[in-house]
């Protein structure tokens, strides 16, 4: 089980949805939210310049495109950058609705992207990345 | 000289009569019979002596003037001989056919070219002239005749013509016939010689020429010929135009024959075509270009303009031809086109953009719907009216659901026309297939028979496949009978280069005779059951025809249909 995931997305809904198939499978201890991209550029600049020492680092993030302010693809640029190197090293998942092929496409040429899921989330789809990641 | 010999020798006698008589009178009037015989003697001497005098004299001169005409008859004879020599040679010498004809006998003779040019064998030629009327064509026969004895009756030396004479085989040459005409010292035609030339090949190209030249007349396209070089380095000067050019650029022949072809340059001329032309011309290559031009009233059209040098023999260029067409509508309809092109291409990207937000903006509430419904399964609920209220609810929502996933499905099609192919087994895909329809499967126990062993493997595209045959099964299960078992046939086969897959049933089957055309369409139902959204066949269609196939469909009414899929393999 993992320690801790952070799911962006900026529909209450979603984030609400997550939060209960997560918190009944245990796929995660500790599920925290952003409302965008920008929301956690900040909870992850926050995070390191505090002195906590135990600090938790979100060891997977489920990540929607469409957002305001700053969208999934945005945030993909700043988080890959060196800024984030203490963090980076999480993998991605897209959940999404988009059906556009271009996000598709696009998706493949960030490699911290693991993979690309459609909306809504689910059981399975835990068990399936269970699976995947391996733990 | 019989006559001069006969006076001579009668004078002769005559004189020696009378010098013999006078002598005898004399001879008896003044001498003695005894003094006779001397007298006599010396009479006869004396006579003999004058006569061989006057005999050596005539023979003498006689002899001086024989040897002059012999001399002057061996000279005529040398020349008169060395003449048919050369007759001889430029008779052998010359391709032409030779007649030599004696007017008043009617007789005509022949050199070898009438064998070897006419084909005629030497016993076939006749001797008289007949035969060379009979010969030439009948539309030429009479204007040649006609032509050729009034010639006679003027009596000047050269004749000419042209006609066509008949050869052994039928066909006929054209001819060139030169005569010359020969009089006696009264002025009468006598003789005529002529010499035939074959000018056939002249001919026919002669005519080729015209046929080519009607082309050039007649075409649509100005055609401009200028000379080969131009001293200033412009575009050389014009040596013919065709009506057409006229037509076009408004210059007639005369107005515009030695100028450069440089006047049709103006402010809107494109300087690049243009400069691309000059290049050509220097290079003296073959060139294509587009640009505006200007007619004479300075009307400007567009001009679809090439250049093609003209080489002689020697390689050297001679001149350049030019084709031009008037390319203004054309030009007018490729501007439009492109604009029409551009404003489909913007339309199409933004609608491809609108539905993909669409569906987006549709699918994101619709997975909150999916994904609450799926948390109220683990909850338990016993309030049975709220249990039915929700499990419409997840009906409905899966329906709503599934429907947009199809039309996703059908904009992905739409928006991708290319897609990857594969090996595919025909039975992994009905493995995929059955283990999606498991539920559906177990519940109505159809009987699927299966037949891939011709055709076990497919190059296609896997995804569409699957979705192809599922919706088909789909909806034989969807549109089965209730009066009797369903029963499924799929069979693959491969005919020639092609793959058929047939899929048959014995379900409540399509009224074709009313919706044959509406099939395949887009939102089309054809009976009245709750869970049919009118999508299936479209994008079964629509698929199929993605990968490069087609889909057929036979049905009737209460005994089934049958699905023929035809795929290049």
């Amino acid at each position: 089980m993992l320690e801790q995931i952070l799911c962006i997305d900026d529909d209450p809904i979603t984030l609400m949805l997550c939060k209960k198939v997560i918190s009944k499978s245990s796929f995660s201890h500790e599920i925290i939210t952003a409302q965008n991209g920008e929301e956690a550029l900040h909870h992850f600049n926050t995070l390191k310049y505090t002195n906590d020492k135990n600090k938790r680092k979100p060891e997977l993030i489920f990540l929607d495109l469409n957002m305001p302010i700053m969208g999934g693809w945005e945030f993909l640029d700043h988080f890959t950058s060196s800024a984030y190197n203490e963090f980076n090293s999480a993998p991605v998942i897209v959940l999404s609705s988009t059906i556009d092929p271009e996000d598709l496409e696009k998706a493949k040429k960030y490699p911290i992207i693991i993979d690309f899921l459609s909306k809504p989330i689910t059981q399975q789809m835990l068990e399936y990345l269970k699976k995947k990641i391996d733990f | 000289m019989k006559s001069k010999t006969l006076q001579i020798t009668l004078i002769y006698t005559i004189i020696t009569i009378i010098m013999a008589v006078i002598c005898h009178q004399l001879l008896t009037t003044y001498f003695s019979l005894s003094q006779y015989p001397t007298l006599s003697l010396l009479k006869d001497i004396s006579f003999i002596l004058i006569t061989g005098l006057i005999f050596s004299f005539i023979l003498a001169k006689n002899e001086k003037k024989n040897i002059t005409i012999f001399e002057k008859l061996n000279k005529t004879n040398e020349e008169i001989k060395e003449s048919n020599e050369k007759y001889d040679i430029v008779a052998k010498a010359t391709s032409d056919t030779i007649w030599d004809w004696k007017i008043q006998e009617d007789s005509i003779n022949w050199n070898k070219g009438i064998e070897s040019v006419f084909g005629y064998n030497p016993q076939e030629v006749g001797k008289t002239s007949k035969w060379w009327f009979d010969k030439i064509h009948p539309e030429d026969s009479i204007r040649m005749s006609i032509k050729l004895y009034s010639f006679i009756e003027q009596k000047t030396q050269n004749w000419q013509d042209q006609y066509r004479f008949r050869c052994a085989d039928g066909t006929y040459k054209y001819v060139l016939d030169r005569g010359f005409l020969l009089k006696d010292e009264k002025g009468r035609a006598i003789r005529m010689i002529g010499a035939i030339q074959d000018i056939t090949k002249q001919k026919e190209e002669e005519q080729r020429l015209k046929l080519l030249e009607t082309v050039i007349t007649q075409s649509k396209d100005s055609i401009l010929i200028t000379e080969a070089n131009s001293p200033d380095g412009k575009i050389p000067k014009i040596v013919y135009v065709n009506p057409a050019f006229s037509q076009m650029s408004g210059y007639q022949s005369n107005e515009i024959i030695g100028k450069s072809a440089n006047i049709f340059k103006g402010p809107k001329s494109d300087s690049e075509e243009l400069k691309k032309l000059l290049k050509a011309i220097k290079n003296e290559e073959e060139c294509l270009i587009e640009t505006i031009t200007y007619t004479k009233n300075k009307e400007e059209y567009w001009v679809r303009f090439s250049m093609i040098p003209i080489f002689n023999n020697e390689e050297v260029i001679t001149h350049w031809i030019s084709i031009q067409r008037d390319i203004t509508d054309e030009k007018k309809l490729e501007t439009e086109k492109e604009h029409l092109i551009r404003e489909l291409t913007q339309n199409n990207k933004d609608l491809k953009q609108f539905s993909y937000i669409t569906s987006h903006n549709l699918r994101a509430p619709l997975s909150n719907l999916i994904g609450l419904l799926n948390l109220t399964e683990d909850i338990p609920i016993e309030n049975e009216e709220l249990q039915e209220i929700l499990t419409g609810f997840t009906k409905s929502t899966h329906l709503l659901n599934e429907t947009i996933n199809d039309l996703v499905k059908v904009i992905i099609i739409k928006d991708n026309p290319s897609m990857q192919k594969e090996e595919v087994s025909l039975k992994e895909v009905f493995e995929n297939v059955f283990s999606q329809l498991s539920f559906q499967i177990e519940l109505h126990k159809p009987i699927i028979k299966l037949k891939f062993d011709k055709l076990p493997q497919l190059v296609t595209n896997k995804a569409y496949i699957e979705s192809i045959l599922l919706n088909l099964l789909t909806n034989s299960i969807k549109y089965k009978s209730e009066n009797r078992k369903l029963k499924i046939a799929i069979t693959a086969e491969q005919v020639d280069n092609k793959a058929i897959v047939t899929f048959k049933d014995n379900g409540i089957g399509i009224d074709l005779e009313r919706n044959r055309d509406k099939v395949f369409g887009l939102y089309q139902r054809f009976h009245n059951y709750p869970d049919s959204k009118g999508l299936g066949l479209y994008l079964v269609k629509s698929q199929v025809e993605t990968m490069g196939g087609t889909i057929a469909i036979e049905s009737e009414v209460n005994k089934g249909t049958i699905f023929t899929i035809t795929f290049k393999n």
